[in-house]
């Protein structure tokens, strides 16, 4: 392989903290100093509209206060996840107009804020994205829309995207990858919850052994194959005298863990600008049961990718009985150990991280 | 989803006609107003009158009807909203069971055409009454 190995930057999502900052436990310095002080940076990425008051309004004297914060911490901030909100109105949907504007002002926010990327989500179109390149290039601001179960690279919407990107040859479109996506097996943890909300051993042995038909068929070919696969946790649910968890078992077992395989990835590889390290768990052996994580990062490093790594703690929608903190912990030194045993290694310095975020990208941020 | 935190332990406020308590948000992001669909209220099993509901938020007091066009106030995660309406209660020593049902519209989820994803979370709380 003459390719240069990739060496990914360390970082962490405050998604992974929800329950945390939601409970008031810390605020959004708070968590940032902790992210800082535990070492699980430097890079670091909010959710605009989980973290920052009144988003996506930000004025010049709190984008200020913030990059000081960042500044002082010595992180550094990778991706400001922003949402396309086209069902914002109760009635219809944004028009295309209303959603360049109500996405441009996020992007606006991005740069304020020393965001180099701005993560967007499915429900925009490729046509959608088009029209945003320029505007996300006057910012410097990259599009990186994120491919999450139950979609998949290979997945047509996606490939369609990919395709336009192509077409357009914006270096400001990209994707982010979302580990849920190639999942290899139904998360321990959730069958725990599942136990402590009494469901017995003998439904969740045949949840596990549904979830595991549906990775050996691979993932869903389109929405209709979804649905008939969400709907048949459902039904397992109400044979088994708990129609009460058939909801959570389709939303979780389609929606969070995808079944595609690792090198489904390489379909849109080249494309691939920040990367949502999505988890669920740590076990008594330091590794995830049901993430790939070793062969992720590997894939990562050879083939050369140096952006970021959020981690993205999911398992606390279910997990009240563990720290997020310890769990995040946890998953960081696997992904050190791959980087690793891959023959490279993880960026765990700021200034290190700036330059090499700099060079992944197409441009420093010119908020 | 975060449904066992809706509804704020202790701040059951009573005016003797009228009582309300204080929720919060079960979802990782601030919403619009427009997407604050519709609550109920029961305590001790008797449910508020869907028209005598009322939601204050960000120090205004809106109907549900009034919600529907809202997408300037905003429901952050952090922020307590106050669920109010017409329900008789004595703010005595009795410890009351509240319900509080709560139907949201998650607007960047679409699921079908042109439908948006809606969620609806339950969560129920026992304490006591206090005079507001």
């Amino acid at each position: 392989m003459t390719r240069a190995l990739g060496t990914p930057i360390q970082g962490v999502t405050l998604y992974s903290f929800t329950r945390a900052f939601h409970a008031r436990e810390y605020d959004l310095e708070g968590l940032v100093r902790k992210v800082a002080a535990e070492g699980y940076g430097p890079g670091l990425e909010i959710i605009g509209f989980s973290s920052f008051r009144g988003f996506p309004a930000v004025d010049d004297a709190y984008a200020g206060w913030f990059r000081d914060l960042v500044a002082e911490t010595g992180l550094v901030t990778t991706s400001l996840a922003v949402n396309a909100d086209i069902g914002i109105h109760r009635d219809r949907l944004l028009t295309q107009d209303e959603l360049i504007e109500y996405m441009t002002l996020q992007i606006k926010a991005a740069a304020q804020l020393g965001f180099p990327i701005a993560r967007v989500q499915i429900s925009i179109t490729p046509d959608s994205m088009e029209a945003l390149a320029p505007i996300a290039e006057a910012h410097g601001v990259t599009l990186a829309l994120e491919v999450h179960a139950d979609q998949y690279a290979s997945h047509p919407r996606i490939l369609a995207l990919r395709d336009r990107y192509e077409q357009v040859g914006s270096p400001f479109l990209g994707f982010t990858m979302d580990w849920g996506a190639t999942v290899t097996g139904f998360a321990p943890s959730l069958l725990e919850a599942y136990r402590r909300r009494g469901a017995s051993d003998e439904l969740l042995a045949k949840v596990v052994d549904l979830w595991n038909t549906f990775y050996e068929q691979g993932p869903p070919a389109d929405q209709a194959e979804h649905g008939q696969r969400f709907g048949a946790f459902i039904g397992l649910a109400a044979q088994n005298g708990r129609p009460d968890l058939g909801i959570d078992f389709g939303i979780n077992g389609t929606g969070l863990f995808g079944p595609a395989r690792v090198d489904d990835w390489l379909e849109i590889m080249p494309w691939i600008r920040h990367v949502h390290g999505k988890f669920f768990g740590i076990d008594e052996t330091g590794e995830e049961p049901s993430v790939p994580v070793r062969d992720l990062v590997r894939l990562l490093v050879e083939q050369g990718y140096s952006g970021a790594i959020s981690s993205e703690y999911e398992g606390w929608h279910w997990n009240h009985w563990q720290s997020p903190f310890d769990i995040i912990r946890g998953e960081q030194a696997v992904q050190r150990s791959a980087a690793e045993a891959a023959g490279s290694r993880m960026i765990t310095d700021a200034a290190e991280a700036r330059r090499i975020l700099d060079s992944h990208l197409a441009q420093p941020v010119r908020g | 989803m975060i449904p066992d935190r809706i509804i704020e332990q202790g701040t059951l406020t009573t005016t003797g006609a009228r009582s309300a308590v204080e929720v919060r948000l079960p979802w990782y992001r601030a919403l619009p107003g427009s997407c604050i669909a519709g609550a109920k209220l029961r305590i001790d099993g008797v449910e508020a009158p869907t028209e005598s509901l009322r939601w204050q938020m960000n120090g205004r007091e809106f109907g549900f009807d009034e919600l529907v066009d809202e997408t300037g106030e905003w429901w952050f995660p952090t922020d307590s909203a106050v669920l109010s309406g017409d329900l008789p209660v004595e703010a005595d020593d009795a410890e009351h069971q509240v319900d509080v049902d709560l139907k949201l519209y998650i607007p960047y989820i679409i699921i079908g055409d042109g439908e948006t994803l809606h969620i609806e979370e339950h969560d129920r709380k026992t304490m006591k009454a206090v005079q507001a």
